[in-house]
């Protein structure tokens, strides 16, 4: 009995200390010393770093409560959504992708926003903040949002229905904050944009047969990226199954039908032996250093790389450059979702609100390379954001300096904004990508396989029997002198024999 | 109740077993029992046998697990053909307790810090990162855990024993392959234990050292959980589990039969 209730109270000790240290309570919105606090979930390296001090002090300066942000990062959507799914985020504000969001709605982990501000609108009216003003979706349209991007979600998630018929509309939901293309990062020394026009997806697999680039490519260790890379790649190059040749970008890159992840197979593992391996987040670093000189990318992974690469001032290039096939791509978006766990739904829906304001869009945006969300007209009328970027982007070295200090050519706002690295049209060949669904298994085992090769590596095979082979050799060579040693021999030295008789005789 | 009144409780040595006891449930038992239970599990958490189906059947899952353990049959062999005349030289030595050190104090660093630091090596050498270097990254990292017992067993054993052999006319060869191998049995085992059960279930040395381009075990249930398909992971680590204990129940076999010298460090 007493051992039962030593062992009950030290587990009883046990769980005390370890629960509190295992779950990061937070406490109804509020923090120990009484004022507000926020939970963020976000990507790593996904905001500027001085923007939750700045909504800080927003949040202070219009409800005169202060507040205290703790920020936390997931590195795959899939890590986000093992924590959410199972209830252990204890979080309020989440920027998951498309993808992630769909499922993550559909299993309704996530709260309607709009409902959210019907609930909140008589505390903001307090704080003289109207639901017309907000910036981020108001409730009669896209607020700053671009359209674009809005026009590209409606359609593909604009009406879902979870398992009890339970309408869902994506954009109640969610509030873009970046978007951006899948595309090729490459190196302009190695690759001409000929070779890109001419090949487009087909470089990824080294169609064109480069020297240079056999082995150096580099594809994303991503289930999802790999399938729609190796889509693109069957729909450029006529590669289809029978019966699919019809089908738009959008339908083919949500398409898990088995005969097309058959010849995806085929076509991933085919590519294996043409690329250097599968990058989890070196890729960048491996573009720089010229160790890889092509890389399935992120745009905004790869205008960062871009802009860390060598600049060439006399062909004005760069050392990387970011290629979009016109083909096919995937167009993607990450967004702003409210789950279930929220504690603080006015600071969480300030947040958004404060992230879709011109200025943060680009702070945010010059900082992780990504495009904005906050369309592009609301950022060239903010006057404030176009002296930012043109502060950012003038060339302040001698050069551009006349004799007074003055600078003689200030940077052009609008190649910031025409560049389609960075601004990509949106039309039918970006298509986006879906949830997978229950149809994720079958992908990811074609995945393992077609990453693992086509069977057991033969070269391991012939190192097993290497190693074998020298150790039989060993053995049998020392049987070998074994047996020469003890061959039989004729008695035949004389002298030894006469030695033998000697020692007899002197015995005797 | 009026037992316990009549014994009062005392701070035995059963009383320190306790919180052992609990973490053991906490950290060992608990989780094994849920990776048993998610193995019959769907993902509405319905009870099906789908998840053995898959993996038996699935030509990928076994494929993987056929090359992880190839490569730790390799690998153990390896260790074990640069391990031993290291050890035996080191043994011989004067001076091998230190120099052994030199191959343990590597150990201290981590791992991964290693296996990136072998990686900007290759790289830097122009090397292609392949199945070559996964397995260099391997010999290396698990080279001192064949060492180790091997070292131990072999200083430990007593000269006389060769000498003995070598007064009965025995020559070098033989001396060796007639007392000092026997005598070193189970520092082997051990030390192939050691090498044979980290290698089949190691995932980042393969992963840094060939780009990903070499999928093993470990990998594949890794990629398993990250997908969320938590059955078919479940089944693997259970297989794994059963590959682990299986190498160490024969180990043991073979160690109880082998000598009677049992002298390893593990």
């Amino acid at each position: 009995m007493k051992r039962t209730a030593l062992l009950l109270i030290v587990t009883a000790l046990l769980a005390a200390v370890l629960l509190p240290v295992l779950t990061a309570c937070n406490g109804g919105g509020i923090d120990g010393s009484g004022g507000d606090r926020l939970v963020i979930y976000n990507w790593e390296d996904y905001i500027d770093p001085d923007m939750c001090d700045e909504f800080e002090a927003y949040y202070e300066e219009i409800t005169g409560r202060s507040l205290s942000i703790t920020y936390t990062t997931f590195d795959t959507n899939e890590t986000m959504m093992t924590k959410v799914l199972k209830g252990d985020a204890n979080v309020d504000l989440i920027c998951p992708s498309e993808y992630a969001i769909e499922k993550l709605m559909l299993a309704g982990c996530l709260r309607n926003q709009k409902e959210i501000y019907l609930e909140i609108a008589p505390q903001l009216e307090q704080y003289g903040l109207t639901l017309e003003g907000m910036s981020s979706i108001n409730p009669d349209g896209y607020g700053n949002i671009e359209p674009g991007v809005m026009d590209v979600i409606k359609p593909m998630f604009g009406d879902l229905e979870d398992g009890s018929g339970k309408k869902y509309d994506m954009t109640d939901y969610m509030v873009p904050y970046f978007w951006g293309t899948l595309g090729i990062l490459y190196n302009t020394n190695v690759i001409s944009i000929e070779e890109l026009e001419q090949y487009g997806w087909g470089v990824l697999w080294n169609v064109q047969k480069n020297p240079k680039l056999e082995n150096k490519i580099l594809m994303k260790d991503s289930v999802r990226d790999s399938y729609a890379a190796a889509v693109f790649y069957m729909y450029e190059y006529g590669l289809l199954p029978e019966g699919y040749e019809n089908y738009t970008v959008q339908q083919l890159i949500n398409c898990t039908d088995d005969a097309v992840i058959k010849k995806a197979e085929q076509v991933l593992t085919e590519q294996r032996d043409h690329i250097s391996g599968y990058e989890v987040d070196f890729g960048k670093d491996d573009m720089l250093n010229e160790i890889v000189y092509a890389d399935l990318a992120w745009s905004g992974d790869a205008l960062w790389a871009i802009d860390e690469s060598e600049y060439y001032e006399d062909t004005d290039t760069t050392q990387l450059d970011y290629y979009v096939p016109p083909t096919a791509s995937n167009i993607w978006y990450d967004g702003w979702v409210v789950p279930n766990t929220v504690n603080n739904k006015l600071a969480a829906m300030m947040f958004i609100d404060y992230m879709c304001k011109p200025m943060s869009g680009i702070l945010n945006s010059m900082e992780v390379c990504y495009t904005s969300a906050v369309a592009k007209d609301k950022l060239l009328a903010d006057e404030e954001v176009c002296d930012y970027i043109i502060e950012e982007y003038t060339d302040y070295s001698d050069e551009n300096l006349d004799e007074n200090g003055d600078v003689i050519e200030y940077f052009d706002i609008n190649e910031y904004f025409d560049d389609e690295r960075r601004y990509p049209v949106i039309g039918e060949t970006l298509g986006v990508m879906r949830d997978f669904g229950d149809r994720n298994e079958p992908v990811v085992q074609m995945w393992q396989r077609a990453k693992s090769g086509a069977g057991v590596a033969p070269s391991l095979w012939w190192c097993l029997l290497a190693i074998v082979l020298a150790v039989g050799i060993m053995i049998g060579a020392y049987y070998a002198v074994q047996a020469f040693k003890l061959r039989p021999r004729k008695v035949k030295s004389a002298p030894d024999g006469g030695d033998a008789e000697d020692g007899a005789k002197a015995r005797e | 109740m009026k037992k316990i009144a009549r014994k009062p409780f005392r701070l035995t040595k059963k009383a320190f077993s306790v919180p052992y006891i609990a973490f053991l449930l906490l950290f060992v038992v608990i989780p094994l029992v849920l990776i048993l239970v998610n193995a019959f599990l769907d993902n509405g958490n319905k009870l099906t046998l789908e998840n053995f189906k898959v993996f038996f059947t699935s030509s990928s899952t076994l494929t993987v697990l056929g090359n992880s353990l190839l490569v730790g049959v390799i690998t153990t062999l390896l260790c074990l053909i640069i391990g031993y005349p290291v050890s035996y030289i080191l043994s011989k030595m004067s001076s091998g307790k230190i120099l052994v050190l030199l191959y343990i104090i590597p150990m201290g660093i981590n791992f991964l810090i290693r296996t990136l630091a072998t990686k900007a090596i290759f790289l830097a050498m122009g090397l292609e990162l392949g199945m070559g270097t996964v397995i260099f990254g391997m010999v290396y990292n698990y080279l001192p855990f064949m060492i180790m017992p091997l070292h131990t067993t072999l200083s430990g054993i007593d000269k006389s024993y060769a000498e003995a052999a070598q007064d009965l006319g025995a020559d070098k060869a033989t001396v060796f392959l007639k007392t000092t191998l026997p005598l070193s049995v189970s520092g082997i085992l051990s030390g192939v234990t050691m090498v044979f059960i980290p290698t089949i279930s190691t995932y980042a040395i393969s992963q840094l050292l060939s780009n990903g381009k070499i999928f093993l075990f470990g990998d594949s249930i890794q990629l398993s959980f990250e997908q969320g398909m938590y059955g078919v992971g479940s089944i693997m680590s259970i297989v794994m589990l059963i590959f682990v204990l299986l190498s160490n129940f024969i180990m043991n076999k073979f160690n109880r039969r082998g000598n009677a010298a049992r002298r390893s460090l593990w």
